[in-house]
C-alpha cells in the first residue's frame, strides 16, 4: 500500500510539474488562453490526452509532452488532476448584457444536459464553469469550424451556425459561472 | 409540433444556412416530452484496460461453454477480420482511429497497431490475403499483410464514392459468398429525410471498387451482416431510431431475399410503425418487414452464422448476434449476445447466449459492451468488447457425463 502511494507521488512530481508550468500549480490556469484542468472529470482528461497523443486533436504545445506516453501514466495524471479542487480565476469585469446573452444561449443549446446543470461536467464531458474565457471561445470556434472534434461529432453539431458573438457571450457567461465543488 | 420537427430536420439538411435550429445529431427528433431527458450516448474508454481489471467471471453462458480473455489492450476494438490461417485477427475502431493486429502465438497473443490517425476506421475485411480498411472518409488495402507486416497500403478511396456526412457512416464491411464487398451507408441523422440518395442503403462492389450496386434501401444504420451458409441469403442488423420513447421502434434483424428491397427508413420502422416525425401516405407500403425484432434501443451489432464443429450440433447454421446495449432508454436493454434461429416461415426467434455485461436490469451498471463475434478455425468463437478493448474466446467442452456416453 505504502509502496503504491510513493510510486504515485514520485511519478506525479516530475510530470505534474511539467503540467503545472502552463496549467497552473494547482491545475487552475493563470493564463486565459490555457485551460484549467483541476477538477475536470477523470475520463475527460484521459480521453483528451489520448486524442492529443494520437494526433486526432491537434495541439502543438501538448503533443511533444504526451507523444509516446503510456496509458497507465495518462490514467494517473487524469486521476491526479481530477481530484484537485477547481476555482474561479481572475476573469475581468462582467458585462451584464453579455452574461445575459450567454446564459440564454446556453439554455437554448441545452449545454447543461451533458455538461450538467452547474456546468461541472461528467464522464467524458468537461467542466465549463470557471473555465478560462479566451480558451472557451477559441475551442468553441474550433469545434464550429471543423478544426476540433471530440469523441464524436456532438460539439460540432451543437455549435453549427452559432455566431461569433454568441460564442463570445457563451464563453463570457461560462467563465464566470461558479466553480463547482466535489469529484466528478 | 411533429411537423415542425420534421421540417426543421429536413430544412437543416436541405439548406445549411438554416441549420442553426439543427440540434446535435443524436438529439434530433427529441420530442418536447423528453426535452429535459438526461439520456445520452455512453462514454467510450480510450485507454487500455488491463486483463486483471476485466471481470470476465460475470459473463454468463449456457452449460458447457466457457469464456476467457483471449487478448486485451485494444481500446475501442470492434469488428474483426481473420487471416486465412487463423493466426492473425484485425480489429477496427471508431474514435481512437486505429486498426489493430492481434497475433496468436498459441499460449499468448501480441498486439500491434497496423494504422492509426484515421477517421473512425471501423470496417475491416480480409480477402485473398489482403486486408481492407474502411474509415469514414478513406479506404485502404494492405496486400498480403499477414505475411508482410510492413506492407504499405494502397489508397482505394476514390473508387468507392464515399459521401461526405460522417454520422452513421462508420462502417462494417464484409465479403459475401459472391466475392463482392458489401458496404453500408447509414442515415446521417437520428431521423430525417436523408440529404441525398447516397445514404440509408447497403451497396456491394467488386473487390477493386468497381461495379457499384445498391442492394438495399431504407436501412438506417446497419453495422453487422452475414450470409446463411446454405441459402446464401444476406442477413443484416439495423439500429432503430432514438427519441421515440423507451419502447420505441425496435432494432431489426433483416433478411435480404433479393437485391433491391426497401427496409422503410425514414417513414416506416420495425414491424410496420409509421414514423411520428417524417410522414408520408402509406408509409409502410412495399417495405420489407424484419425477420425478427431485436429490442428497443438494444444496439444490434455483429451477426455471424455458426458453422464450426466445436459447439453442440443444435447451434449449426444458427446466428450469434451481439447487442451492445442501449443508451436512449431509461432501463437498459441488450448488453448481451443472443442466439438466433430461423423457423420454417422465415421468421427468426432468439434466446440469450452470453449475458452479464450489465449488472442488474433496472439501471446502467455495465463493465463491458460486446460488439462483434468471429469464428475461429477450431470452432471457438471470439467476442470483441468495445468498452474494455478486449477479445474473449468462447469455447465449448462437452460435459463429462455426456462425453462418456459417446
Amino acid at each position: 500500500m505504502l509502496t503504491a502511494f510513493f510510486s504515485v507521488v514520485v511519478f506525479s512530481q516530475e510530470k505534474t510539474q511539467l503540467c503545472a508550468a502552463c496549467h497552473g500549480p494547482d491545475g487552475n490556469s493563470p493564463d486565459p488562453k490555457i485551460p484549467s484542468i483541476a477538477g475536470q472529470p477523470k475520463l475527460f482528461i484521459e480521453t483528451q490526452l489520448v486524442l492529443i497523443r494520437e494526433e486526432l486533436r491537434k495541439s502543438e504545445q501538448m503533443l511533444p509532452i504526451v507523444r509516446g506516453m503510456k496509458d497507465p501514466e495518462i490514467i494517473k495524471l487524469a486521476d491526479h488532476f481530477s481530484k484537485l479542487p477547481s476555482k474561479g480565476m481572475e476573469t475581468g469585469a462582467a458585462d451584464p448584457a453579455l452574461l445575459q446573452r450567454g446564459s440564454q444561449k446556453a439554455k437554448e443549446l441545452r449545454c447543461g444536459i451533458c455538461h450538467t446543470a452547474d456546468f461541472g461536467g461528467q464522464k467524458q464531458v468537461p467542466r465549463l464553469a470557471a473555465q478560462r474565457e479566451a480558451y472557451l471561445e477559441a475551442e468553441m470556434r474550433a469545434y464550429r469550424d471543423g478544426k476540433r472534434s471530440g469523441g464524436d461529432t456532438i460539439m460540432a453539431a451543437t455549435l453549427y451556425g452559432v455566431s461569433d458573438a454568441d460564442i463570445r457571450a457563451l464563453a463570457h457567461f461560462l467563465a464566470r459561472s461558479k466553480a463547482p465543488t466535489g469529484l466528478r | 409540433m411533429n411537423k415542425l420537427i420534421a421540417f426543421a430536420v429536413t430544412a437543416a439538411f436541405a439548406a445549411p444556412a438554416m441549420s442553426q435550429q439543427q440540434p446535435p445529431i443524436w438529439h434530433q427528433g427529441k420530442p418536447p416530452a423528453q426535452a429535459e431527458s438526461k439520456l445520452a450516448p455512453h462514454a467510450g474508454k480510450m485507454t487500455e484496460t488491463p486483463a486483471s481489471e476485466i471481470p470476465i467471471d460475470k459473463l454468463k453462458l449456457p452449460a458447457g461453454f466457457k469464456a476467457e480473455i483471449w487478448a486485451s489492450g485494444l481500446p475501442g476494438g470492434r469488428a474483426m477480420a481473420i487471416s486465412e490461417d487463423g493466426k492473425k485477427v484485425y480489429l477496427g475502431t471508431r474514435v481512437i482511429g486505429r486498426v489493430y493486429e492481434v497475433t496468436d502465438a498459441g499460449d499468448k497473443r501480441t498486439v500491434r497497431v497496423v494504422v492509426d490517425k484515421l477517421t473512425q476506421p471501423a470496417g475491416v475485411a480480409m480477402k485473398d490475403g489482403n486486408l481492407y480498411v474502411f474509415a469514414i472518409d478513406k479506404v485502404l488495402r494492405f496486400d498480403g499483410i499477414a505475411k508482410d507486416s510492413d506492407v504499405k497500403p494502397v489508397d482505394m478511396t476514390a473508387k468507392f464514392d464515399l459521401p461526405k456526412e460522417q454520422h452513421h457512416n462508420w462502417k462494417y464491411v464484409a465479403f459475401g459468398p459472391d466475392g463482392k464487398l458489401y458496404v453500408p451507408f447509414g442515415a446521417p441523422c437520428n431521423i430525417c429525410e436523408p440529404p441525398s440518395k447516397e445514404y440509408a442503403q447497403i451497396r456491394r462492389y467488386n473487390a477493386d471498387g468497381s461495379g457499384k450496386e445498391v442492394i438495399a434501401t431504407g436501412v438506417r444504420n446497419s453495422v453487422g451482416f452475414d450470409w446463411h451458409p446454405k441459402t446464401k441469403e444476406m442477413w443484416f442488423t439495423d439500429h432503430g431510431r432514438d427519441w421515440a420513447g423507451d419502447d420505441g421502434p425496435q432494432d431489426e434483424l433483416n433478411r435480404l431475399a433479393k437485391p433491391g428491397n426497401n427496409y422503410g427508413f425514414p417513414y416506416c420502422h420495425a414491424n410496420g410503425i409509421a414514423d411520428p416525425d417524417i410522414k408520408k401516405a402509406d408509409a409502410c407500403k412495399g417495405v420489407t418487414r424484419p425477420a425478427a425484432l431485436m429490442g428497443s434501443h438494444a444496439a444490434v451489432m455483429g451477426v455471424k452464422f455458426y458453422t464450426g464443429k466445436m459447439f453442440p450440433a443444435e447451434y449449426q447454421n444458427t446466428m450469434f448476434l451481439v447487442r451492445k446495449g442501449s443508451w436512449n432508454r431509461t432501463k437498459p436493454n441488450g448488453f448481451d449476445v443472443v442466439n438466433v434461429r430461423v423457423g420454417q416461415d422465415g421468421k427468426a426467434t432468439y434466446k440469450p447466449f452470453a449475458t452479464g455485461f450489465n449488472q442488474g436490469s433496472e439501471s446502467y451498471n455495465f463493465w463491458g459492451r460486446p460488439a462483434y463475434v468471429q469464428q475461429m478455425p477450431d470452432g471457438a468463437m471470439l467476442l470483441s468488447d468495445e468498452q474494455t478493448g478486449a477479445i474473449y474466446r468462447i469455447s465449448y467442452q462437452r460435459p463429462k457425463a455426456a462425453a462418456k456416453k459417446q
